[in-house]
């Protein structure tokens, strides 16, 4: 992430969260937080908690971000956000918890005759293989509530659909015939097949990188009678260091009703 | 295999579902996506880390020893650079890609007390890593990222508070430190759980190839086998080069040592001379009675004592005096003392120090600035006053200053005085690139101390060729030292590689 694109992404997280932009240029925001933006990232509680309990007159803090300080001119004050920052990761985080459920809807208002919606279930998850390496992997499905057809890269297919929050005039929804959480199991089934099928190379190797690191351990303790606590903790931090996991995540999800 | 997973997000949507409730916004749900796939870590291999680090622009030997840390040696490893090449860096990149990829969560960080701001500072400012420095009151539950000194850090309560703690990582500065394994450092690090590890040495050998078995075996106990093998094959009464080639193999599978010249980056080079010194005939006369004086007194029987002095004897008579004047105390009767007494007149008559003329003689060839290392407090008190006497301004540095006065010492000498005398605990964490002229004034036994103050100033941003004057008296305790040193040297080549001139080539 480039400063520009840092940049916009606090514009749009800050706007699409009822802050409002007191001073801005390309390169700092100012940004006046709303009450729950200022609870959720400022960390005072104790400030809301006082507050709360006297019937005092809420101030939310105004944040100043500087998103590039090479470009900068006249005497502005603020904290440096640019990608890895602590700051833009509790953004993220921040995103994730506010952008995790949606329900949506394919405009049609502008055709003319009424237009039968269908339902899909989307979820969207991030794989994770762990050992003492990393590697993750996005899939974006979505399941037909009609049909039971599967879906992958259904996010990116929603990007050249015009979508609202409501249901459109015109158009009528279909029930489902798949209830949701019907669809969740299928979902869950169909990305641990996927999980399964998977090359897994990686953990054979890290099972064998780890075998030969406890061999040579063994090997410093030959003959040893009573192996010492050390010992027992050098074993413990092997199978940390090396024990193949995965981990399923649900980034988010939500309705989507489609033509 | 075990697959983890959350159904929270699950019951939260049908609770949604079924509550009827509020949805999140749309454009929030797309930059939460968006966010996830921009930061995805694709492959196993490859540094994540650069890309978060936008005001840092890493050296490739810092990035290739990064990455054959992380995928040759699986996060456990010996950094060696040679001083000066930021091994740091190297650490701090390893630290920063192991937290992006989520494998470490918590680090603790043990380093020399002078070095614990510089870590601070660099961790926070250059990677972005959020640490502090441990203080009394800090819980260490509380802070994911520790940095501590190691003599705090070894001692109670301090040791049971980070027992109590589960550590992803464990990195060690100056983790020559740890060379002894029957210190209590060694204990405390040995009984500590290493799942990823750093040990920053540009000094892996110092006196013997035993330093190195109990630093890898602190690593990665069972490398080099356990003790009785080891020494079964490798001891320096067994020496022969096939061992050798095979023992620098498995060295080289758990340490990353770059060079100057690995680094592809112009260094200016070292000159190195030895100038050997002449005493006058009245510093022979007081150096040969300081030998006698074991036939003299049982109080100067020990080797060690003896051996003092007679270094001692060759940097000044000021050392010598201090030394020689406590000894007498032992002496066991008025005639010994009485004998000594005529030594210590003798020496304290001297008017001429051999020694100290000839640094005079060097500094005065040249208008540059000079470090003059020396191993004794009352010889840097005297090079001061002599220099003084001669028209020369230079101030006094020890590993004692607190920060704040070393940074004003070192704004002193490069402003105002020609010359830094420092002392052997000067060697370490000071930098000063703006100088190239290092005179040894004592020559240490242990060639990685010549080392690290050649690595003073023999560093990235050095523009000039660096001068190494090595003083050597003749016909003194000082030729064994360079001998030794020599010795020391090759071990240390045989195993670990290649030094760069420390010493002149014999």
């Amino acid at each position: 992430m480039f400063p520009q694109q840092v940049h916009s992404y606090l514009r749009d997280f800050f706007l699409e969260n009822d802050c409002h932009i007191v001073n801005e240029s390309d390169h700092y925001i100012t940004v006046q937080l709303s009450i729950d933006m200022d609870k959720r990232i400022m960390n005072r509680p104790f400030y809301w908690r006082y507050l709360e309990s006297t019937n005092g007159v809420p101030c939310p803090a105004q944040l100043t971000l500087i998103t590039d300080q090479t470009k900068l001119d006249g005497n502005i004050k603020g904290e440096v956000v640019h990608f890895g920052s602590p700051r833009l990761n509790q953004l993220f985080r921040a995103t994730k918890e506010l952008g995790a459920f949606v329900q949506m809807f394919e405009n049609v208002n502008h055709l003319e005759t009424k237009t039968i919606l269908t339902p899909w279930l989307a979820v969207n998850y991030k794989v994770s293989y762990y050992c003492d390496q990393t590697k993750e992997m996005l899939y974006s499905f979505g399941l037909n509530l009609m049909t039971g057809q599967l879906l992958d890269g259904f996010q990116e297919s929603l990007s050249e659909v015009d979508l609202v929050t409501a249901m459109p005039e015109n158009a009528f929804e279909l029930p489902y015939i798949i209830k949701p959480i019907r669809a969740l199991e299928r979902l869950n089934v169909a990305i641990e097949n996927i999980v399964q099928q998977d090359d897994h190379t990686w953990a054979e190797e890290a099972n064998k990188r780890w075998h030969k690191a406890q061999q040579v351990l063994e090997y410093f303790y030959d003959g040893v009678e009573d192996k010492p606590e050390s010992y027992e903790m050098e074993k413990q931090a092997l199978e940390e260091q090396y024990d193949p996991r995965i981990k399923i995540e649900v980034i988010n999800g939500g309705l989507f009703y489609l033509k | 295999m075990i697959i983890e997973r959350s159904s929270k997000w699950e019951e939260d949507f049908i609770n949604k579902l079924e509550s009827d409730g509020e949805w999140d916004s749309w454009k929030l749900y797309n930059m939460s996506y968006d966010v996830v796939k921009t930061n995805l870590i694709t492959e196993f291999s490859g540094l994540q880390s650069p890309k978060y680090l936008p005001n840092l622009t890493p050296l490739t030997h810092q990035l290739e020893a990064a990455e054959t840390v992380i995928e040759r040696m699986n996060g456990k490893a010996i950094l060696a650079d040679e001083v000066g090449l930021g091994k740091t860096i190297e650490a701090g990149l390893i630290l920063k890609e192991y937290l992006i990829r989520g494998l470490v969560k918590k680090a603790l960080i043990l380093a020399p007390a002078s070095l614990i701001n510089q870590w601070v500072e660099e961790l926070n400012y250059k990677f972005y890593i959020p640490v502090i420095a441990y203080k009394k009151n800090i819980q260490l539950d509380q802070y994911d990222i520790v940095v501590m000194s190691m003599d705090t850090a070894k001692k109670s309560p301090h040791r049971e508070a980070i027992y109590a703690q589960d550590y992803d990582m464990i990195i060690i500065d100056e983790a020559h430190k740890l060379k002894n394994h029957k210190t209590k450092i060694y204990e405390f690090v040995q009984s500590l759980k290493k799942k990823f590890c750093l040990l920053l040495t540009a000094t892996p050998i110092q006196n013997d190839v035993f330093e190195l078995f109990y630093l890898i075996s602190l690593l990665k106990p069972g490398h080099l086998g356990n003790y009785e093998m080891f020494q079964s094959s490798f001891s320096a009464s067994k020496h022969d080069l096939e061992h050798d080639e095979y023992l620098r193999e498995l060295v080289n599978q758990v340490m990353v040592r770059n060079r100057r010249q690995d680094t592809g980056i112009e260094w200016t080079n070292r000159q190195v001379q030895i100038i050997p010194i002449q005493f006058t005939d009245e510093e022979r006369e007081v150096y040969n009675l300081i030998l006698d004086l074991k036939d003299v007194s049982s109080a100067f029987s020990g080797a060690f004592s003896m051996i003092t002095l007679q270094k001692e004897m060759c940097s000044s008579k000021e050392a010598t005096y201090l030394t020689l004047n406590n000894m007498r105390q032992n002496c066991g009767d008025q005639e010994e003392e009485d004998h000594v007494e005529g030594v210590i007149q003798k020496l304290m008559a001297l008017e001429v120090n051999s020694k100290a003329e000839k640094t005079y003689e060097i500094i005065s060839k040249t208008t540059d600035k000079v470090i003059i290392f020396t191993e004794y407090r009352a010889s840097q008190a005297y090079l001061q006053w002599y220099l003084n006497s001669k028209g020369i301004t230079s101030v006094l540095f020890n590993g004692k200053f607190k920060k704040s006065k070393r940074d004003y010492m070192k704004h002193l000498f490069k402003e105002h005085a020609q010359v830094l005398i420092a002392t052997e605990a000067g060697g370490e964490g000071i930098n000063l690139q703006f100088c190239h002229h290092v005179i040894n004034y004592d020559l240490p036994w242990n060639p990685m101390k010549l080392e690290q103050r050649i690595g003073r100033v023999h560093r990235l941003g050095q523009e000039h060729d660096v001068q190494i004057y090595n003083l050597v008296t003749d016909n003194t305790i000082e030729k064994d030292i360079l001998d030794m040193l020599y010795v020391k040297i090759d071990v240390f080549e045989k195993v670990v590689g290649e030094l760069d001139d420390i010493l002149s080539a014999l």
